[in-house]
């Protein structure tokens, strides 16, 4: 395993070499001044700040005790910060006192926060200077993390929005198993009849249970091939404003609402871990999760899991398709050249095929190095969670424009924050959608101008 | 009045001795509030650093913000939820425990033990009794045919929810004040109003009561300010939510500070708070205090 | 707060030598004399025992119920209807959370820094309460009131130049940063306050006459004659360090150096559907100061007694 890894990296660099264009694409500004030079010695330790908790915790660790054991130059110190919140704002605060570490994962919304910090070294400083070859690299992924064509960040952990459900259940109310809903209107059709009362007037199964995570609206907006945020989703400049009350935004809401209101869509709050529960536990037969999750629940469930593609309009609109989750990781500029050097080299182990199988094998995020399907070990994979496929292949097949590249904002976690808040007061009768979203937005906007003025 | 030499020597020796203390406190407590009044007159970065003054801009701000005002309307609620009926029902048990039975310690110790609960450990499992499938608060409830809400979804229920957490959590401190205050009444002030023909509730209201009012004052300011600053409960439980309903002020200022990264309104809105613990606390002192009867 | 009590105490004098603390001590040997005269169980005492025992019970429930938890499988857990005690009881819980976070680690982190806080606090707060207590001088109901003010700004006031502070210093990942912040104590000292009154003039006074320097009086009896309060201050100081949760999460960033509730708060977070583990977690963490508030219950009842009684 030792040895393959070594010579997975030599082979890397090799092909990186003698291969053609350099992997980031864009031929007009080279980045690689931003990088140390090329013999600077890397560091002998450096830090790792991570989110993976659990299962998926265990597979970093075990990655990162490889790369340690496969050479002795370099020593990775793994510490978990909590959620992906917590380390955002441990961040925030470490970059400011200047005690960030040398490696750190950050969630998808924090990109544009990261970027405009200026406290990181683009990756493509360094896959400029090394000639590193990405034209493996699943390129929904690679677009996600770059920005005016520069990759910012190595894509780590990719996962993708599906819709998970219950083949027993389905096969109990006379739904055909293999055919999950794609439209919200099927949503709708399938959950009525999923939805069973007790004796007592008592819901003991909701046909659909989605979590309020603000995500979860990002990817529904996606799928509704609407924008986030002005400006190309904040991609081709600044975004100055959100633009989510719209008709799609309007659609979504109104759709959700009424099967709360009718009774066969659950509510489990923003509780995100108590949804997956009520799916495993049978109490909802369907809901919308990250592809992260699929591995747990095909472990704890008592039922046969199944997957579909994420819901859409019932327009289909051509435009639609899905925005990718999870994260990225991120060089620390504030640290000494030999630490971003350091950095680098495990970023470049953490890429390598071998590695990238193994890690999904592990996880159920799906690899961003498209060799990794030919590892043995994911074939193995694949046949034993054949479930899966459904995400990367969705990711695949989602056309690459603005809508689905994703919103890019500074205040991306006080604005998914906020549209749970959104959710919230509609589902509790609060307020209409439509007036519900333009608070929202509102408050958004100020925030925005607040941040742009501030963070020039 | 003029400082003689014995002042100036007297004030040197009493600074001796308080001077440890002085130091920590300046070091900690009033340069960081001085540095935190000064930021909130700062739009800031990020970073925390600072952009560009903003002077009371972010004050009026927040004093026409919608959420500013929910947040204190869900601080006044906190405090009217959980201060009364937490000293309440702690002077109910203390007077349960002040009896002279054999073992009584078993039961005190019992009852007083949320005291060495931290908010932390408190709060998450409250958080197990208020899951609505797991949770057995809501089963108990359906025993006796009231069905449960969904305890951390509904706006005021969550509010409650946190509130019985915080009320459990301050029981404890509750108890044993009050119990030592019981304990600390003489027997021949009961005797004499026994003879004089009170008992029951009369000798609850007339003689208990005021007698232990040194307790009650001490347990109004202190659980007052207690449930000003608490923030694990929020944090743990509902994330000041469902739709701000338990966004008390203390809770807003860590979002806007860790969440929100806006540093200086964050700053505002902490001494906004500041200032409200300290006019509630001289008020509770002025109006409250002269009612207290002292031994 | 004091100044009403200083009113009071001239107001109404010293009614009793030593003060409640003595008075309880006093009544408690007279009850239990009276206690060991063995006497029958009149009905009215049956139903006292029973009313005691459910609200005993129904206050301690939460906690009972985790440490059920603790021991219950996964499976127990989600049965409908909720379950209260293991059907099938296990320390597989316990096991991972040995083996997921260093618990041991952090229980040593835990129990360092609220041990240095706590003597920390005594130095401090006895040489405070001492000078409010039996030094006169000019200002000191300013300095006082400035005491009384630092009770009175909230945590989130102060927090972030705090942390700048101690980073500032180099002590992130350090039991300094953890402690020292929170050696200085008003709330201690306004306990250690009223305990130092309880103590008779004249001690004080004869103590002068014979020429005693006042250090060699706080030394020599002030302090072996506050016993109780400065337990209640130590225990106090104990619990409150011990239970914090935001300033360690703050300022240790390396697993190591974490503290019980932030451990347990992460465990929360990283098991977030194994609540038989997080509850193994939550006990673990609790005993501890539940250990500490049954040893050292008489003490906290002795030297609030002092604090609140008398105002």
């Amino acid at each position: 395993m030792r040895r393959f890894a070594a010579l997975a990296l030599i082979i890397s660099f090799v092909a990186a070499a003698c291969g053609g264009a350099p992997g980031g694409g864009g031929a007009s500004s080279d980045q690689s001044a931003l990088a140390p030079g090329k013999d600077v010695k890397p560091a002998a330790t450096i830090t790792w700040w991570h989110a993976m908790s659990g299962v998926n915790g265990d597979a970093l660790n075990k990655i990162v005790d490889n790369f340690n054991k496969s050479q002795s130059n370099i020593k990775v110190v793994t510490v978990f910060q909590g959620t992906y919140d917590d380390l955002l704002s441990k961040l925030n605060t470490a970059l400011a006192s200047n005690a960030a570490p040398a490696l750190a994962q950050v969630y998808d919304i924090g990109q544009a926060y990261m970027r405009q910090s200026g406290e990181t070294v683009p990756i493509q400083a360094f896959i400029d200077r090394d000639k590193f070859n990405t034209s493996d690299f699943e390129p929904a992924v690679l677009n996600y993390y770059k920005y005016q064509d520069k990759l910012q960040s190595m894509p780590w952990n990719a996962s993708s929005s599906i819709l998970l459900y219950n083949k027993d259940a389905f096969k109990a109310a006379g739904l055909d198993p293999e055919k999950p809903p794609t439209t919200f209107g099927e949503v709708t059709d399938y959950a009525k009849k999923l939805t069973k009362k007790d004796a007592s007037g008592q819901t003991v199964q909701y046909g659909f249970g989605p979590s309020i995570y603000g995500w979860l609206f990002e990817q529904l907006m996606a799928t509704s091939g609407a924008l986030y945020c002005d400006n190309g989703n904040g991609r081709d400049d600044r975004a100055n404003k959100v633009v989510y009350n719209g008709p799609e935004g309007k659609a979504i809401l109104d759709w959700w609402k009424a099967g709360v209101d009718g009774g066969y869509f659950y509510n489990p709050g923003i509780d995100n871990a108590g949804a997956t529960n009520a799916f495993n536990a049978g109490k909802s037969a369907m809901y919308i999760e990250s592809s992260a999750s699929l591995r747990g629940s095909v472990n704890s469930a008592k039922f046969t899991v199944g997957t579909g593609i994420y819901p859409h309009p019932d327009s289909k609109p051509a435009t639609g398709g899905n925005i990718i989750g999870g994260a990225s990781l991120y060089i620390m500029k504030s640290r000494p050249a030999e630490e971003q050097q350091a950095a680098w080299e495990f970023i470049k182990y953490a890429m390598t095929p071998a590695v990238q199988a193994q890690w999904n094998l592990d996880t159920g995020y799906y690899p961003v190095v498209k060799a990794a399907y030919n590892e043995q070990a994911s074939k193995d994979w694949a046949t034993k969670y054949p479930q899966f496929t459904t995400a990367v292949n969705q990711i695949r097949n989602s056309p690459q424009n603005r809508a689905t590249n994703g919103c890019v904002l500074g205040v991306m976690p006080q604005a998914r924050a906020r549209t749970q808040k959104m959710i919230e007061s509609v589902l509790l009768g609060q307020a209409t959608t439509q007036a519900a979203l333009d608070a929202a937005a509102a408050e958004m906007n100020d925030a925005i101008d607040k941040y742009n003025k501030a963070n020039k | 009045m003029r400082w003689t030499a014995r002042d100036a020597r007297s004030l040197a020796v009493a600074l001796l001795y308080l001077g440890p203390s002085f130091l920590l406190f300046a070091a900690f407590v009033f340069i960081p509030l001085g540095r935190t009044i000064y930021l909130s007159f700062f739009y800031t970065r990020q970073s925390g650093a600072i952009s560009t003054f903003a002077g009371l801009d972010q004050y009026t701000e927040l004093l026409t913000s919608p959420i500013f005002h929910s947040g204190l309307l869900a601080t006044a609620l906190f405090v009217l939820y959980t201060v009364p009926a937490g000293i309440i029902l702690g002077l109910v048990l203390a007077v349960l425990l002040n009896q002279r039975l054999r073992g009584i310690n078993v039961f005190r110790t019992m009852m007083s033990s949320t005291i060495a609960i931290s908010a932390s450990v408190g709060s998450i499992i409250w958080l197990l009794l208020f899951n609505p499938s797991l949770g057995l608060l809501n089963f108990v409830l359906s025993l006796v045919g009231i069905s449960g809400p969904q305890w951390l979804i509904q706006p005021n229920t969550a509010i409650i929810a946190v509130s019985i957490t915080t009320i459990w959590l301050t029981l404890g401190t509750n108890i044993i004040v009050l119990l030592a205050g019981l304990q600390g009444v003489p027997e021949e002030i009961y005797e004499a109003a026994h003879l004089d023909g009170a008992h029951g509730a009369r000798l609850f209201t007339r003689i208990t009561v005021p007698m232990v009012s040194p307790s009650l004052f001490f347990l109004l300011v202190v659980d007052t300010i207690g449930v000003l600053q608490a923030f694990t409960q929020i944090h743990l439980l509902t994330r000041g939510g469902p739709v701000d309903a338990t966004r008390a002020l203390v809770y807003s200022i860590y979002l806007d500070a860790f969440q929100n990264f806006q540093f200086g309104y964050a700053s505002a809105q902490a001494v906004v708070l500041f200032v409200l613990v300290l006019v509630l606390t001289v008020i509770q002192f002025q109006v409250i205090e002269r009612r207290v009867h002292y031994q | 707060m004091s100044e009403a009590g200083s009113r009071a105490r001239r107001r109404g004098g010293l009614t009793s030598e030593l003060g409640p603390a003595k008075q309880i001590a006093v009544s408690e040997a007279g009850r239990r004399a009276a206690a060991t005269r063995r006497r029958p169980l009149r009905p009215r005492q049956v139903g006292a025992y029973v009313v005691l025992a459910l609200v005993a019970l129904l206050v301690a429930f939460p906690l009972l119920l985790a440490l059920s938890y603790s021991f219950m499988s996964e499976r127990d857990i989600v049965q409908f209807p909720p379950p209260i005690l293991p059907a099938d009881p296990t320390f597989a819980n316990y096991d991972a959370v040995l083996h997921e976070i260093p618990i041991g680690r952090y229980l040593l982190n835990s129990f360092v820094v609220s041990g240095a806080v706590v003597v920390g606090q005594l130095l401090t707060a006895s040489l405070a309460a001492y000078a409010f207590s039996f030094l006169a001088f000019r200002g000191r109901s300013l300095l006082f009131f400035l005491f009384l003010s630092t009770l009175m700004i909230p945590w989130e006031a102060t927090i972030i130049p705090n942390y700048l502070t101690v980073r500032q210093l180099g002590w992130i990942d350090t039991y300094q940063g953890l402690a020292v912040p929170f050696m200085a104590t008003a709330f201690g000292t306004f306990l250690l306050r009223q305990g130092f009154m309880q103590i008779p003039r004249e001690l004080w006074d004869s103590a002068r006459i014979d020429g005693a320097s006042s250090f060699r009086f706080l030394r020599s009896m002030v302090i072996p004659l506050s016993r109780p309060a400065l337990a209640t201050v130590g225990i106090y100081g104990f619990l409150s360090t011990y239970n914090q949760y935001f300033w360690p999460l703050l300022i240790t960033n390396q697993t190591l150096m974490r503290t019980t509730q932030v451990g347990v708060a992460q465990l929360r977070f990283e098991e977030s559907a194994r609540w038989g583990v997080i509850m193994a977690g939550v006990i673990m963490v609790a005993v501890p100061t539940l250990a500490l508030l049954i040893a050292g219950q008489r003490q906290l009842i002795r030297g609030l007694t002092a604090g609140a009684v008398k105002g």
